[in-house]
């Protein structure tokens, strides 16, 4: 398990930065959109269902709540 | 001008789709610059103002909005470039403003966040950019890239920098980079990227004459050198070059950067998307869609109503008096025929502008991409991603081109289950048929009724939907939501006013060709006698071969309250298009009963006619009838394009659902209303 908590738990408005993607099948998309491991970013909203947006180099990426669980992060 | 080349995916694998650049220009010239032209292709990851772009330099008008996966096909165009920027102010230049004007045919490719081919959309893009010949491949790619983010398409750029292709980076959105305070710096990025860099806003259409003049000299250079990349077969050891590569671009090149500073469009999202007021609101824009559409619309209507029932069909009737045709069958088919059946559809012509006005405002605005958000978890319950959203939601305007947007879903399983589900969204063919029987049946409640049948649609999506998943589909996983949300625009009045007109005009085109050659050949089954006795032209509607066939099948609608043959028979026109109902409807009337100036009491006659078949019931039969209407097959023209995405099979799997549905479901809700009113 890659330390650091998951998203899920991870505080709005806090500088993050990103540990690992866990075992998600998005990674290369995530990727594209900036979300690579080592990335710096912010949580901006909790959004219906339990996902977050995330701000990623001027992007806004809505991620849903199975995907916020897997991805890991620690305060930047 | 422009063309779309609809290249036809396969469900099962995604490499039949591509094709040559090159080739594919050649098929049909007028949409092309000229054989021997210069080929250029404009790509970009999705909303970064692509489609925009293509149809400010060529006057052309391919489907554009602020959100992911507007463009599903190739559409081409010509580009005729000059050096010096022009004089006049013109919505389509075509005016010579220098010695050298030099066209080129430019396409306009699916958005793409990669070379990697998630979709078969993306997959459409890699075809033409990497696995066709060299030679068939486009002269040149002008890669649009948002400023305000810039990192996030540079990874296309390094990946197309890795071809023996021309590139030009096209950098958009500047205005919104600059309201976040990111200040770039355009000939560093091209140092950094080894590429030409300009910046263009095609919504405020300035920076053309500059990508011009850097296209041009770009293809009269050799093709240079791709980037050095690691020689290796590991993925992860090239996305890492990449990103690497990329990232140093992005903050050599940016220089000043508020990424990091929360705007407006932050602000508004915590609402937009949150677990309750997201879905209140969502709930609330789509019911004030509606009311506006209803009772905005409603006046005009009923003026251009009055307009054709009475001036027109006077003047037609004068005219062929004149010519000694007063009384003929050719005085049925112009005033009984298309004068009143044409001219009832186009009432409609408010309403549908109104309806696509605010569509296109929601799209432009933004927002569209937050209501994918908001309907994510609803659309899992099904096992699909809430992506599948964006092409329901076109379904909500044409089942036609929602069936071509399924193509922005990467998995083949989710891309046929959304195939066989948008036929149940409520088309604005439908809408009309709603109005129409809202006004007569539900007087001032006719925008919450029509509202109703929207829930009710969402409801069979979903219902429908659960159904399929847990029969057919029950190992289909559901991919996670990662939407890349686009800042929230002030609609511009062009933008706006290009997707309406786009729209209206597809409107009309089918009002003008299906509508009149189903009209027609409606009122020809109408003239034809079913039994002897009578001639041509001058038989009872019942008695005539039309009347016939519609009360064969019209029994089979008893049990839902409508099972006179009329109704039967407008259902059984519908088939062929939903736009045909009300001309079929004005058109059965008007034969029954020619009295000068009757054509208004098309309301009353429909009313008594659902009366008389439910045996006092009307308002449950209505209903019934609207399910009915809502939940059959939309069209034949959404028969083609699912026959096109998914298959026969699949298509006549998916017709036997609508009907089964649509019976079933205008069955209960009569049987079950009637116990009430």
């Amino acid at each position: 398990m890659t330390p650091g908590m998951d998203l899920a738990s991870a505080p709005l408005d806090t500088p993050l930065t990103l540990l690992g993607v866990g075992a998600s099948t998005s990674r290369q998309r995530l990727a594209t959109l900036g979300l690579r491991e080592g990335a710096s970013f912010r949580l901006l909203t909790r959004t219906i269902g339990g996902g977050r947006i995330v701000l990623v180099g001027g992007s806004r990426i809505a991620l849903s709540r199975d995907l916020v669980r897997l991805l890991r992060a620690e305060a930047a | 001008m422009s063309e779309s080349t609809r290249l036809r995916p396969s469900l099962t694998s995604t490499t039949t789709v591509a094709s040559s650049a090159k080739a594919c220009c050649h098929t049909s010239p007028q949409h092309t610059a000229g054989i021997d032209a210069p080929v250029v292709a404009l790509v970009g990851a999705p909303n970064t103002g692509k489609s925009t772009l293509f149809n400010a330099l060529t006057g052309s008008r391919v489907t554009m909005g602020n959100w992911p996966g507007t463009t599903v096909e190739v559409s081409r165009g010509v580009w005729r470039t000059t050096l010096t920027a022009p004089t006049c102010d013109c919505e389509s230049c075509t005016c010579v403003s220098d010695d050298h004007p030099l066209a080129i045919t430019l396409l306009d490719l699916p958005g793409a966040h990669s070379l990697d081919a998630h979709s078969p959309d993306e997959q459409l893009t890699r075809g033409l950019l990497q696995d066709g010949p060299v030679d068939e491949r486009p002269d040149l790619c002008v890669i649009t890239v948002d400023a305000s983010r810039l990192a996030h398409g540079l990874y296309l750029v390094a990946q197309v920098r890795e071809l023996a292709t021309r590139v030009v980076v096209a950098v958009t959105m500047s205005d919104i980079a600059a309201q976040r305070d990111v200040t770039l710096d355009t000939a560093r990025l091209s140092r950094e990227l080894g590429c030409p860099v300009v910046a263009a806003d095609p919504r405020r259409r300035t920076g053309f004459v500059a990508l011009a003049t850097v296209v041009r000299t770009a293809l009269a250079d050799p093709v240079p050198a791709p980037r050095p990349t690691p020689i290796t077969d590991d993925d992860l050891v090239l996305d890492d070059d990449r990103f690497t590569w990329l990232s140093d671009a992005a903050d050599t090149a940016t220089v000043a950067s508020g990424h990091d500073r929360l705007t407006l469009s932050d602000k508004v999202d915590r609402w937009v998307t949150a677990p309750v007021t997201g879905p209140v609101l969502f709930l609330a824009v789509m019911w004030a869609v509606f009311q506006l559409t209803t009772t905005v619309a409603a006046p005009l209507q009923d003026s251009l109503d009055r307009f054709f029932s009475g001036p027109v069909s006077g003047a037609a009737t004068s005219l062929l008096t004149l010519l000694h045709l007063h009384g003929t069958w050719v005085e049925g088919l112009v005033v009984n025929g298309l004068v009143a059946g044409v001219g009832m559809l186009l009432t409609f012509v408010p309403l549908m502008a109104l309806m696509f006005l605010l569509l296109a405002l929601l799209e432009d605005s933004g927002y569209l991409a937050r209501a994918a958000v908001v309907t994510d978890r609803l659309m899992r319950t099904m096992g699909l991603p809430g992506r599948a959203f964006l092409p329901l939601v076109v379904g909500f305007g044409c089942n036609v081109p929602a069936i071509s947007a399924t193509r922005i879903l990467p998995d083949a399983r989710q891309r046929l289950l959304t195939v066989l589900l948008v036929p149940f969204t409520s088309c604005s063919a439908r809408l009309t048929v709603f109005v129409m029987l809202g006004t007569v049946f539900f007087g001032k409640y006719a925008g919450t009724a029509v509202f109703g049948m929207y829930v009710t649609s969402v409801a069979l999506v979903v219902l429908v939907g659960l159904l399929l998943r847990r029969t057919l589909w029950r190992t289909m996983g559901a991919e996670p939501l990662i939407i890349d949300l686009p800042a929230y625009h002030l609609p511009t009045l062009r933008l706006t006013g290009a997707v309406v007109w786009q729209r209206l005009r597809g409107f009309l085109k089918t009002a003008s060709g299906i509508i009149v050659a189903t009209v027609c050949a409606v009122w020809l089954l109408q003239s034809l006698p079913a039994t002897g006795g009578q001639s041509f032209g001058h038989v009872p509607v019942e008695d005539s071969v039309y009347g016939v066939a519609a009360r064969t099948i019209a029994p089979a609608f008893a049990p839902a309250g409508f099972g006179q043959w009329q109704t039967a028979s407008a259902l059984l026109v519908g088939f062929v298009a939903k736009e045909a109902v009300i001309s079929s409807w004005a058109q059965t009337y008007a034969t029954e009963q020619p009295q000068p100036g009757q054509a208004g009491l098309l309301g009353d006659q429909i009313r008594a006619a659902f009366e008389q078949s439910s045996g006092g019931h009307p308002l449950p039969a209505v209903l019934a009838f609207m399910v009915f209407l809502l939940a059959y097959t939309p069209c034949v023209a959404t028969l083609a394009a699912q026959r096109r995405e998914v298959g026969l099979r699949w298509t006549v799997f998916g017709v036997g659902i609508q009907l089964a549905t649509a019976w079933l479901l205008a069955v209960a809700v009569f049987q079950i209303g009637r116990l009430f009113w």
